[in-house]
């Protein structure tokens, strides 16, 4: 009988599991070892011929020499299972370039957009955010405002720029009007925003329109000052077109603000180094505003020696157009969906 | 306006800053300077006068504004005007102010040679784009520029009777102006006449019968001022603006009009030679005193937000030429029309002393949350729904064209415009559903699918209101109806329901909605809105390829139906059964009828009951609906023979309609 070396045994085999090359030459040496007629089966059928003495011992050693057989197999195939997947994944490819499947999705129109943008940054300090008719009589829109007839900005505001009825009352040319709605119905404290639609006569090209749309602000409190309106009309800017942009106020005349500013911004392309948009001046003029005109309380029934406040008018169209390099007001009402489908 | 950095320089000892400091100066403290162009030795600065601020239609005014900005003095003045004792100007000439002035003085002056001006003149006039005509035609000219007053001057011996009347044109007047045009006058246009006929148009422009020409030899100098609204009422109803018009339509300082016909009288007299007639034709029943404002310094802190010294702000305002005596009781020089209140004084100080020097500071107010708007916040939340849907927001104009009111049936609602932009905008729309029609005419070429929707303002019958409107291209009506559906579940809207319309005779919609393929939508009864598809003719008319369905939502109603308010329903754990049904009824049959059948067979036992499927044979008058029906109980599962049982007694009832048959397989 031909004396078997367990060691060299399991060594030879370990040889041939590392040497297998994939699934199946490993499911070969699998069986040529564990299968039905393999070299397991022919080592167990000595044992039981060893004398008494060794048999013991060297069934223990062939137990164990078996185990370590078994995982050496399955760690093997564990790699090549392994192997096999890389192999496989490396072959299949897809091309990444082929332009994307269009999902069809909606859009909101830029001055929605931009619209709760601003709502957002109000909101958070403390503005209600209120709407007025688009359909006005003069009282709000014109006398309210301290702009009685006879006064050269009514005549500017009224004969030029403001759409009357036929059957009576005018499209607001501003969104001023709903200051004295809210004044004459609220008592202050009161902060408020208006965006809005208005409406002014003028001929359509490519920064006039006449239908479009403003923003105006109120805040009324005990003492309200130009400081507290220059804090919140920076953070406004900031907080919409990005930290570095500053404002500057220039004196400007509202009949019914005093005294009355335009609020300008730096410019945010050339970051106030001088370019197109800001005529090489470095500020682009975003709005006007001012203290309310004690005329314009006493209008609103409320007592200017007890009141006062800022008010401002801000052009959305206008901080939309700057936002988004927009260069044509008319692109807005335009319905166009190549313009649209781009916010 | 146009104004001379030398000429400004002039009234300085003191060298100014270069033009663009000196511009960037001004646009911080008084007004924007728009652009600096260099002309030779000159630049000129188009600086935006306030339209308040007519003491700064001037160089001398724009000076005194430097003057107070930079602390810079102004030059004393050094001219004296001498009369001729011997001509006494009430021996010549007499004038009567009927209507439309508060003040109208004149000087006359005798033996003028008239000419060419003086280079420096021409080169002054020239610079602020005026174009010199002769002396004395300059010279008044000359003294607008640089005092800010008017000036006019007529040939004194063409004058009939030498007597000059202020009042307003009779009708059928008519003038020949200085420019070879004329014009018809009227009532509202107020009038310089001698005793036969207007002279020159008041204010506004003079006549060419009594202009200055090469045989002039007495000259009768006008120095007046005009009712500015009488001013600005007749240059816009000629359709005629000057640098007069525009100077008085804003108005001016009464007091000024003396000073500047001295000052003209004396150049005159200097440049063109001649003899100053002694005193001066004076109409002013009035006299404009300075007004008297009290100033307190705690207001100036409160309402600028800033501590500025006593000191300086006394400064700031005599600077200004404001008179302030111990009490703070400050006098309002009169050239400054514009300071009336103390608010007024505020921006003076505010502006001088300059607004970048204050300092940002957050209000201090009490915490109030700001309400919410319940309008916007539905506005937002069916904006974002359809935008999830797929639907792009537009806006469209407010304004439609008379073509498109006829096109729609609007003539009856729609509001007209009496002075509109043009033909296009020349009504405000009373639905949205033409903007959205003409968007789709403009987009379809280049987009084979249109989904859009507008939420805005419509305008019928002298009221406005709130709509919601959108459409898609194609036939696809159920689609539509599906979005409506989501929508008003999500706005928490469930009592809703989708009605046939039955169009009452004069009904506009006729013409917009295909009736027989448009529902009404209503929620508890009441109307809402509507849906459809848009009818043939439309979309002939506005050239449409494609077939488009449409809603149309009063969004006032919706946003008062709908709730946040949403409660949670517990689901049924048991598991359930599904079987299918399909019903052969004939065509005229509502689904919803057969539905209703087996709902009220065995509603208790049903989850849902779900269309799959409609298939009519062309010939046939009879139509298939097949169902999934949906059989579930929440508090345990239900047994195989309640299900049989519900289901036989299902097929039962609809076979208890004439020509209902139930398919069996």
């Amino acid at each position: 009988m031909k004396k078997i070396n367990l060691g060299i045994f399991e060594k030879r085999v370990k040889k041939k599991i590392k040497k297998a090359k994939n699934l199946k030459e490993l499911d070969e040496i699998f069986k040529e070892v564990f299968g039905k007629n393999g070299e397991i089966k022919r080592i167990s059928k000595i044992i039981p011929k060893l004398p008494k003495s060794k048999r013991k011992v060297f069934g223990e050693k062939f137990g164990r020499v078996k185990e370590s057989l078994m995982e050496e197999f399955e760690k093997r195939a564990k790699e090549l299972k392994e192997k096999a997947e890389r192999e496989a994944e490396e072959k299949e490819w897809i091309d990444i370039t082929i332009p994307p499947k269009k999902v069809p999705i909606g859009h909101y129109h830029p001055i929605t957009i931009v619209r709760r943008k601003i709502e957002e940054i109000f909101q958070s300090m403390g503005f209600e955010v209120v709407e007025g008719p688009e359909i006005e009589d003069e009282w709000h829109n014109f006398d309210a405002l301290n702009i009685p007839p006879d006064h050269p900005a009514r005549d500017v505001l009224s004969l030029g720029k403001t759409f009357y009825l036929k059957n009576g009352g005018l499209m607001r040319s501003h969104t001023s009007s709903v200051q004295i709605r809210y004044m004459e119905k609220n008592l202050p404290p009161l902060k408020i925003i208006v965006p809005g639609r208005v409406f002014r006569l003028d001929a359509i090209d490519a920064s006039h329109e006449i239908d479009f749309w403003q923003l105006e602000g109120l805040m009324v409190g005990k003492d309200i000052s130009v400081a507290n309106f220059k804090a919140i009309i920076e953070e406004f800017v900031k907080r919409f077109f990005g930290k570095e942009v500053k404002i500057r106020l220039r004196p400007s005349y509202f009949p019914f603000t005093e005294p009355s500013f335009e609020v300008d911004i730096s410019c945010i392309f050339c970051k106030g180094e001088g370019c197109s948009i800001c005529k090489n001046s470095g500020w682009v003029e975003s709005g006007g505003a001012g203290m309310v005109h004690p005329q314009v309380f006493k209008n609103c029934k409320l007592d200017p020696k007890e009141w006062q406040g800022f008010a401002f008018g801000f052009g959305m169209n206008r901080l939309a157009m700057l936002k988004y390099k927009i260069p044509d007001i008319r692109l807005f009402n335009s319905g166009d969906l190549r313009f649209l489908n781009q916010f | 306006m146009k104004f001379s950095f030398n000429w400004l320089q002039s009234f300085f000892n003191k060298k100014l800053p270069n033009p663009e400091r000196l511009a960037e100066v001004l646009t911080l403290h008084s007004f924007e300077v728009e652009g600096i162009e260099r002309l030779g030795k000159d630049f000129i600065l188009d600086i935006d006068v306030l339209p308040n601020r007519t003491d700064c239609y001037s160089h001398f005014g724009i000076a005194r504004e430097i003057s107070a900005i930079l602390g810079f003095k102004l030059k004393e003045e050094k001219w004296q005007l001498k009369e001729d004792k011997n001509l006494k100007i009430e021996n010549f000439a007499s004038i009567k102010v009927i209507s439309g002035c508060k003040r109208y003085s004149v000087r006359l002056i005798f033996d003028v040679k008239v000419g060419e001006s003086p280079d420096w003149v021409k080169e002054r006039l020239e610079s602020c784009g005026i174009k010199p005509i002769n002396n004395v035609v300059d010279i008044a000219n000359y003294v607008m520029l640089e005092l800010g007053q008017p000036l006019h001057a007529f040939d004194f011996e063409k004058i009939e009777k030498r007597k000059i009347i202020v009042r307003f044109a009779k009708k059928g007047e008519k003038i020949l102006t200085l420019d070879d045009e004329e014009y018809n006058l009227g009532k509202e246009i107020l009038v310089i006449a001698d005793s036969k006929k207007p002279i020159a148009i008041a204010g506004i422009k003079g006549g060419k019968e009594t202009g200055i020409s090469e045989k002039t030899k007495i000259i009768l100098l006008e120095s007046a001022n005009f009712d500015p609204v009488a001013i600005r009422r007749g240059s816009i109803k000629l359709d005629l603006k000057t640098d007069a018009s525009m100077r008085f339509s804003h108005g001016l300082d009464p007091n000024l009009t003396e000073i500047a016909a001295n000052r003209a009288a004396y150049l005159i007299s200097k440049i063109c030679g001649g003899k100053v007639a002694k005193g001066i034709l004076d109409y002013y029943p009035e006299k404009v005193l300075p007004k008297k404002i009290k100033l307190e310094i705690e207001k100036v802190e409160s309402l600028l937000g800033i501590k500025i010294p006593k000191e300086k702000i006394l400064k700031i305002l005599k600077n200004l030429g404001f008179k302030i005596n111990q009490k703070l009781i400050v006098e309002v020089p009169t050239f400054r029309r514009d300071v009336l209140i103390q608010e007024d004084l505020i921006e003076e100080i505010g502006r001088i002393y300059g607004y970048d020097r204050i300092e940002n500071k957050f209000p201090v107010s009490a915490l109030v949350p700001p309400k919410k708007n319940p309008e916007i916040f539905w506005e937002n939340f069916v904006k974002d729904v359809l935008v999830s849907l797929g639907f792009t927001e537009v806006y469209n104009y407010s304004f439609l064209s008379k073509e498109d009111i006829e096109n729609f049936g609007f003539e009856e609602e729609a509001i007209e415009i009496e002075n509109p932009a043009s033909a296009f905008y020349q009504f405000l729309r009373p639905s949205l559903i033409p903007g959205l029609i003409k968007d789709v005419q403009k987009n379809q070429n280049e987009f084979k699918e249109i989904k859009i929707f507008e939420i805005g303002k419509i305008f019928k019958n002298k009221k406005e209101k709130k709509a919601l409107a959108g459409l898609i291209t194609g036939e696809r009506f159920f689609e539509l109806k599906g979005i409506i559906d989501t929508l008003l579940k999500r706005m928490g809207i469930s009592n809703f329901y989708f009605d046939f319309h039955e169009p009452s005779p004069e009904e506009s919609k006729i013409s917009i909605w295909q009736i027989k393929k448009s529902a009404e939508i209503k929620i508890d009864g009441e109307e809402v809105g509507f849906l459809g598809e848009i009818s043939r003719k439309i979309l002939e008319k506005y050239k449409i390829k494609d077939k488009i369905v449409a809603f149309d939502i009063d969004f006032e109603k919706l946003a008062n139906l709908a709730t946040e308010e949403h409660e949670y329903e517990p689901f049924s754990i048991y598991p359930a059964v599904v079987r299918d049904i399909s019903v052969l009824v004939p065509k005229d049959v509502l689904v919803e009828d057969v539905m209703n059948v087996i709902e009220e067979t065995a509603g208790k036992l049903i989850r849902d009951i779900d269309l799959f499927d409609i298939y009519e044979e062309l010939e046939e008058d009879r139509k298939s609906l097949a169902f999934h029906i949906i059989f579930q109980l929440k508090d345990r599962a239900i047994l195989p023979k309640e299900v049989e049982n519900a289901f036989q007694k299902i097929v039962e009832n609809l076979e208890k309609k004439p020509d209902w048959e139930v398919r069996k397989k």
